[in-house]
């Protein structure tokens, strides 16, 4: 199974490589503003063709790029109904916490678990192979930390159940 | 702390008290305590008319009228003997009075006894049934609303006593953990061999309870625990009747105690990430202007 991950790893960086080329511009539709334009996306001129890269069918992430911001939104392998559970709770819990997180979007994108909005500003404040960096080292620390706490559910559960029935 | 203990710890600690103060004869102080336990029980610690040599413990349960069918009163009068009133307190179902000025010498033992008074008001239910089973009599179900949206069903056959309760999780993620936990308790038959054997059904009650009108529901779970012969033994009773009364309890406390380590997990690994996150950004020189002459640059 890990076989996959690294060249869809390396597949996501060097898109994100290619995307994140982000200079600043003025909204063309209101003055004086300057709006993401990925999200709002008034313009279509200034919109590039999103990209899927999709490791199976659960696992998938989508590039949406545009000249001034880029929506990076992942999808993660939920095998049953407790890692269902726990991915919610956790994108949850950070989605909470996006003002602190900088690049995080408090909503997913539909058919996504977590979604993350850089933009030109964030470029200029921050180093970009940082950037793309932080992004992956999420992808693989978050389908560890769900089988970590998955694992401890079933131990903590194990370890209740012997407690009970071994008093009897 | 994997199990929860039987006894109400703050009845325990405060006869404790008392009665060591007045063993040791200190002055009686007033007394007026409200104490609430699981399963929506509360007790009330009191001196009756102002008495203060004088301590009445009162127990108020929501379902006594059930437990009274079953011989309540029998048992807790094996039990507490000359403690127990013949009527309880006002709002309450049953007293206990205790007498500061002639204690037994251990004292130690007496607060004990009393902490179980829940526990002994159940015991009653469960002691019937073990009796017919161990005679080879088959009783009619006991149904014991123990709490507001639950109840347990106790049933004895020839050769077992099965013990239904039904649960409600009231939270859509504690019906996975419960899904996850019940999953163990099933298979804990295997590593031992001594453990009732346990039944989980989730949203529909199991065949035993046909026509009682159970809840069915996508949050609701009915757990049945088969006790046989080697746990309703007159030896194990006792230590059967206090594990299976409490399981609920254990249960909700144990998914309680998961989701707040999940959290703690979550909280650790964000912070992490934050860590990660701001090494994207460079370090800010802060560097000191001066003029060649050696004077220094203020930013206003």
């Amino acid at each position: 199974m890990s076989s996959t991950l690294k060249p869809y790893l390396n597949a996501v960086r060097t898109t994100l490589d290619a995307a994140m080329c982000l200079g600043n511009f003025n909204s063309q539709v209101v003055e004086r503003h300057i709006k993401p334009e990925v999200e709002v996306k008034t313009s279509k001129e200034l919109l590039l063709t999103p990209a899927v890269i999709a490791r199976n069918e659960k696992e998938k992430v989508l590039i949406e790029a545009s000249y001034n911001s880029i929506r990076v939104s992942i999808a993660v392998k939920q095998a049953d109904e407790i890692e269902e559970i726990l991915c919610q709770k956790f994108m949850r819990f950070m989605m909470m916490r996006a003002e602190n997180f900088v690049i995080l979007r408090r909503k997913p994108m539909k058919g996504y678990d977590i979604s993350f909005l850089i933009t030109n500003f964030h470029t200029e404040q921050m180093l970009k192979n940082k950037l793309v960096d932080f992004v992956i080292h999420f992808m693989e620390e978050i389908d560890k930390e769900i089988s970590e706490m998955k694992l401890s559910v079933n131990a903590r559960a194990r370890i209740v159940a012997e407690e009970f029935l071994k008093r009897f | 702390m994997i199990l929860l203990q039987t006894e109400n710890r703050i009845i325990n600690d405060t006869l404790l008290y008392k009665f060591e103060n007045a063993a040791a004869g200190n002055k009686h102080e007033t007394t007026e305590m409200n104490i609430a336990d699981f399963d929506s029980v509360t007790y009330r610690l009191s001196n009756p008319e102002g008495d203060k040599t004088h301590l009445l413990l009162s127990i108020s349960l929501k379902f006594w009228e059930q437990l009274q069918e079953h011989g309540a009163l029998d048992v807790l009068q094996r039990v507490y003997g000359s403690y127990l009133q013949s009527s309880a307190e006002d709002g309450y179902n049953v007293s206990l009075l205790f007498d500061l000025n002639s204690l037994p010498a251990d004292v130690k033992a007496l607060a004990t006894k009393a902490a179980l008074l829940k526990r002994n008001c159940f015991a009653s239910v469960f002691e019937t049934f073990f009796e017919a089973q161990a005679k080879g009599l088959s009783m009619k179900q006991a149904v014991i609303p123990y709490r507001d949206d639950e109840t347990m069903y106790v049933e004895a056959k020839k050769d077992r006593v099965t013990v239904i309760f039904s649960t409600i999780f009231r939270d859509e993620s504690d019906v996975t953990f419960g899904k996850v936990f019940m999953q163990e308790f099933k298979e804990g038959r295997r590593r031992n061999q001594t453990g009732p054997q346990v039944l989980y059904c989730h949203g529909n009650p199991p065949q035993e309870l046909e026509g009682h009108n159970a809840a069915v529901g996508d949050n609701i779970g009915y757990v049945t625990f088969v006790l046989f012969p080697r746990h309703t033994a007159p030896n194990a009773r006792d230590n059967t009747i206090d594990l299976i009364h409490m399981f609920r309890n254990y249960l909700h406390y144990h998914i309680k105690c998961s989701k707040a380590y999940m959290h703690q997990r979550m909280r650790a690994k964000t912070s992490e990430f934050l860590k990660v996150l701001n090494r994207a950004r460079p370090e800010e020189k802060n560097k000191e202007k001066k003029t060649f002459t050696g004077k220094t640059f203020q930013s206003r």
